[in-house]
């Protein structure tokens, strides 16, 4: 090859490999990224970077050069001939080969390290069984003896899932935490995690799971030491508080899992599997003609697919309350949804 | 009565396309029209998804109805679609470029066509008995307590899992036995080529999906309990009977369709393929490391960890010999004679988007980052950069190159760029939001997603109109080429494959006297300046 | 430019022989079709039997194995293997022109073949009064289906033995034309040998 020709290559690859260094290192990814909440996200991100500097530079060259032979190479108005009757060229072919072969050996071993490093057991992590369930997730914590609808986690403290399901298999993801672990029946899968910035966000079902799928959300809470400890003993006073007090009656809307497919404000419920309740005290009397608030409430509790609202599914709540409520906790629940306005 | 008018009475009747006909060339016209008339439905269920995705809230489909439009468009797409029309044009081609009269089981041949409305139908169906709604991953424990069409679906694929089988068995028998005299396996045309590693895929792990779908079957109607977890069935050994064969099966989506790329490019380059050994070798390295890497899919599952090391490694190597292709594809377009007939558009598209297929594919084999991508749109979008812009592209670029041979006529040019602008913007359009969707937090088979993702969910949904505005031209310019298109020559586009040999389309028996071959299939340029004499010299203008 | 392809006048396109290659290569295009149609049955029959070894490992029933008659289904198992035998009797039979021969020959393949599936029925029929059925377990389901599906195999067989036998009694075969009678040796051998595998990772591992 022509000595110039060698020059010019070299100064493509320099400046090839430069924009592939300023992508890995610099480049801004947070309009296609959540924020980072947990320690695994950070090396995630660092992983996407790199893959993505090394990405864009293989396109560059692939795409650039089909470019460039498009309209270098293009045949002129009312010519028949033939190129030259090339067949290949062994050294670049060997070259094309182990280049490849050399960027994804270096790719695998640094995932490697990468998965390596997220998934690194604490040394006294803090310990919690998730259950999917179709299509709600519920979390417990063995120590305290609690069972939530919501995920609260402390700052900074190793974290370990038990992940596991009642039914189909799910799928357990946090988009700010990056990784996620399948909730199979019949075994337990463990996810590590560290979270680092407080927060609120979403949990997603990443598992198709049945006509609830998209509707299985709820939410993991980040929070000071201070703040998760309150959190705990709160949740566990709440089965001990007298149904018919306010405080009560809202402990059992807790406890009873409503908020795991209602959002209901009053009580941190997020829930979007079934409609929000945040008005029902209002609403109820409008449903069915002839029916009074009271027993519009009362009958979608113990009989949920009786009027079902529009744009929600039918068979989804568990039409078993009667049996799982006394009256006194039927009564009290319908008394405090009925407080909602 | 003469031979020659016997045939044109056959040649004429459209009505033996709807017999038994063992003619290989009947039998290949018979899959594509089928196929694409599953493509509109599977594409018609596209169009539906997109819809009601089109803003965030339930619009007019529910949770329920949606998973069985999501089910059945997979279904379609994967094994009434690429699937068979890929097959069809390799029961068209393939006996014609080793110079052979029909393929090696003409009887088989016919079997394994009629078994794809038979399987579809059953497939079908089962949107109508409370379907399958499972997505086409069938998941266990999901998929044994979906109703009644689930089990229907089943059935509908296995069945058109034997007609896969008993294509693989002809293309691998033909190409042994029936190549005429001179074409040793280095004169084989690459088609040929990635028809063998395809058919390789096809005899090795269809059989075990099909054992799979009989273990889903069993327990859905006669109570056996493999994957009941509270008797021990285990959910996992789904997954893993289910990628031993689906993994392969992408392979076998995208092999003959990089198979129809190293067929057009030379030809409308005017150069040799460059690299051909090594193409051809490419693909059988495909092939066999296909089967190594199915528990990729499965890397959040919960599988042992150690296990998924082994699987990266291997998911990553077969971007090599991958690589191997498209870097000697862009060596065969450099420094040629380039004509932008659709059909070469087609191929240029291709290799553009599957390069972004491919190097995403890459990112998702790295165990990490798929633990953060891993059914998510991410996976979407990849998924439908290599069978989009990697499988029907190709299957574009083929049917615009060889309609003529099989029809006698040729496709609208125009149409045809028009086609292929609408299709290439559309599918940019349509499946590059996905990786920002997939990674900012939008899960697949969702019916419904968070409110930030709209815009992005917006993107997509003009991006598959513009797709199905692509399509309706194609349709348009297919029907009325067919039925009104100028006349076509015997080698319209001066190639040098046996195929373009002979009359378009060609007699029953393929060629008057079977070719005698000397050379490779892609010599072009021996003469620099030159071509052929001996080849009928129509240059159409461009 | 002279180019890849010159024309050769054929003696009569109905005397060509389309599979010339093949034979260039030793191959007979109906046994390459055959052994690859095996290939993807040994894939099927691999499909089901991991099945089988993965609950046999994970899930053992150990009461369940106890019922396991190895001597009865050893018997069988002869038996089976007895049939394969006579298929190359068979086939050597009409290779020496002997039509009555190989009739006769996959006359007793058919027997014992049927005797066979009649044993096999017995066990399963043991087996479901002693308790184990489709459902008592998940190695009773994959032993089942494993083992049934095998025997749907040596129906297949039955019945193609007996369209083999009648292409015989038609005249079909002959010293020089016996490639029928071949393939379906072939086919009968693979459902021998799967057996072999399957009974010994049933019954004697």
């Amino acid at each position: 090859m022509k000595p110039r020709n060698i020059i010019l290559l070299l100064i493509l690859a320099v400046i090839l490999i430069t924009i592939g260094v300023l992508v890995a290192t610099t480049i801004d990814v947070s309009a296609i990224l959540p924020i980072q909440a947990s320690e695994s996200a950070i090396y995630i991100d660092q992983l996407f970077r790199t893959m993505l500097g090394i990405a864009v530079v293989i396109f560059l060259i692939v795409e650039g050069g089909l470019i460039y032979a498009v309209f270098r190479f293009r045949r002129k108005r009312g010519e028949t001939g033939d190129g030259a009757p090339i067949h290949g060229n062994t050294l670049l072919e060997v070259i094309w080969t182990l280049i490849p072969a050399i960027i994804v050996i270096v790719i695998s071993i640094y995932s490697y390290q990468i998965l390596t490093e997220i998934e690194r057991p604490g040394v006294k992590p803090l310990v919690i069984e998730v259950i999917g369930k179709q299509f709600a997730w519920e979390f417990r914590y063995p120590d305290e003896e609690v069972t939530t609808t919501s995920l609260h986690l402390p700052i900074d403290r190793e974290i370990n899932l038990q992940i596991t399901s009642e039914d189909v298999i799910h799928s357990f993801w946090v988009p700010e935490f990056r990784i996620k672990r399948d909730a199979t029946p019949g075994q337990i899968s463990e996810l590590i995690l560290r979270p680092t910035e407080a927060g609120t966000y979403r949990i997603l079902c990443a598992e198709l799971c049945g006509p609830g799928h998209a509707a299985m959300v709820t939410e993991v809470v980040i929070e000071s030491k201070e703040e998760f400890d309150d959190w705990i003993e709160k949740q566990s006073n709440l089965a001990e508080l007298p149904s018919s007090s306010p405080e009560g009656r809202r402990a059992l809307f807790i406890t009873q899992a409503c908020g795991s497919c209602h959002t209901l404000d009053d009580a941190n419920a997020v829930g979007i599997v079934g409609p929000s309740l945040n008005e029902i005290g209002a609403i109820a009397e409008t449903r069915v003609p002839g029916l009074d608030a009271q027993n519009y409430i009362t009958q979608s509790i113990l009989q949920p697919n009786a009027y079902i609202v529009e744009g929600y599914t039918s068979n989804l709540m568990p039409n078993n309350y009667g049996e799982r409520l006394t009256a006194e906790e039927l009564q009290a629940l319908v008394e405090y949804l009925l407080e909602q306005k | 009565m003469s031979t020659e008018s016997v045939e044109l009475k056959q040649e004429n009747n459209w009505k033996r396309y709807f017999t038994w006909n063992t003619d290989h060339k009947v039998i290949g016209v018979q899959y594509l029209v089928t196929a694409f008339a599953f493509f509109l439905i599977g594409g018609a269920l596209a169009m539906l998804i997109r819809t009601e995705l089109l803003q965030p809230g339930i619009d007019f489909m529910d949770g329920t109805i949606y998973n069985r439009v999501i089910t059945n468009h997979g279904s379609i797409m994967i094994f009434l679609w690429i699937i068979p029309v890929l097959a069809g044009f390799a029961n068209y081609m393939l006996p014609l470029m080793i110079g052979a009269r029909d393929m090696a089981f003409p009887n088989l041949n016919a079997l394994s066509f009629w078994l794809i409305p038979v399987g579809g139908l059953f497939v079908l169906l089962s949107f109508f008995i409370g379907a399958a709604e499972t997505g086409w991953t069938a998941y266990v424990p999901l998929s044994i307590q979906a109703p009644d069409g689930q089990t229907i679906w089943a059935i509908g694929v296995i069945l058109l899992g034997f007609s896969s089988i008993f294509g693989a068995i002809n293309f691998v028998t033909t190409t042994f036995t029936m190549r005429t005299e001179g074409m040793g396996f280095l004169e084989l045309p690459l088609f040929v080529w990635s028809m063998l590693a395809t058919s390789l895929l096809i005899l090795v792990a269809t059989p075990v999906l099909t054992a799979g779908l009989i273990l889903i079957a069993m327990d859905r109607v006669f109570g056996t309990i493999f994957f009941t977890v509270q008797a021990g069935g285990d959910p996992i050994l789904w997954q893993n009977v289910f990628w031993f064969y689906s993994h392969p099966a992408v392979y076998i989506m995208i092999l003959p369709g990089m198979g129809i790329i190293s067929e057009v490019l030379p030809v409308f380059s005017r150069k040799p393929i460059f690299g051909y050994i090594a193409i051809a070798l490419s693909s059988m390295a495909i092939s066999v490391l296909g089967l190594t890497v199915w528990a990729h899919h499965m890397f959040t599952s919960g599988m042992s960890p150690a296990l998924r090391v082994p699987f990266m490694i291997t998911s990553m190597i077969i971007a090599v010999p991958t690589g191997i292709k498209i870097f000697s594809w862009l060596g065969t377009i450099w420094g040629g004679k380039l004509r932008f007939t659709p059909s070469m558009l087609f191929s240029l598209g291709f290799i553009s988007m599957f390069l972004i297929g491919g190097i995403t594919g890459v990112f998702q084999a790295s165990v990490p980052f798929d633990l953060y991508v891993h059914d998510t749109y991410f996976i979407v979008g990849h998924l439908h950069f290599v069978l989009f812009g990697g499988s029907v592209f190709s299957v574009f670029s083929g049917f615009y190159y060889w309609f003529p041979k099989v029809t006698g006529r040729e496709m609208n040019e125009r149409l045809g760029k028009i086609q292929f602008a609408l299709m290439f913007i559309g599918a940019n359009l349509t499946y590059l939001p996905m990786f920002a969707s997939g990674m900012l937090g939008m899960p697949r088979r969702v019916v419904d997603y968070a409110p930030e993702l709209a815009s992005l969910n917006l993107l997509t949904t003009i991006g598959a109109y513009i797709l199905g505005t692509s399509v309706i031209v194609f349709f348009h310019n297919a029907a009325t080429s067919w039925l009104r298109g100028p006349k076509a020559t015997s080698n319209p586009w001066r190639a040098l494959t046996l195929e373009w040999m002979t009359t378009s389309p060609p007699p029953i028996h393929n060629f008057e006297e079977l070719p005698v071959v000397t050379s490779g299939p892609y010599e072009y340029g021996e003469t620099p300046g030159a071509s052929d004499t001996r080849q009928t010299l129509e240059v159409t203008g461009d | 430019m002279e180019k890849a392809m010159e024309t050769m006048k054929a003696e009569g396109s109905h005397h060509e022989d389309h599979f010339r290659a093949g034979k260039a290569l030793g191959l007979d295009h109906r046994k390459l079709g055959m052994w690859l149609f095996l290939s993807s049955e040994v894939m099927f029959f691999g499909g089901l039997l991991s099945t089988f070894l993965f609950y046999k490992v994970n899930n053992p029933s150990p009461s369940e194995v106890a019922l396991l008659d190895v001597v009865l289904v050893g018997v069988n198992t002869f038996i089976l293997l007895t049939s394969s035998f006579t298929v190359v009797l068979g086939l050597t039979a009409i290779q020496r022109n002997n039509v009555q021969g190989v009739m006769r020959f996959l006359g007793i393949t058919m027997l014992l073949g049927a005797v066979f599936l009649a044993g096999q029925g017995y066990e399963f029929v043991k087996l479901y009064y002693e308790g184990m059925t489709l459902s008592s377990s998940v190695f009773a389901s994959a032993f089942f289906t494993l083992t049934g599906f095998h025997g749907l195999h040596v129906f297949i067989g039955l019945i193609w033995a007996g369209l083999t036998i009648f292409k015989a009694y038609q005249g079909q075969y002959s010293a020089e034309e016996y490639g029928g009678v071949e393939i379906f040796g072939l086919y009968w051998h693979f459902v021998d040998i799967v057996w072999i595998v399957l009974f010994t990772l049933i019954y004697l591992v």
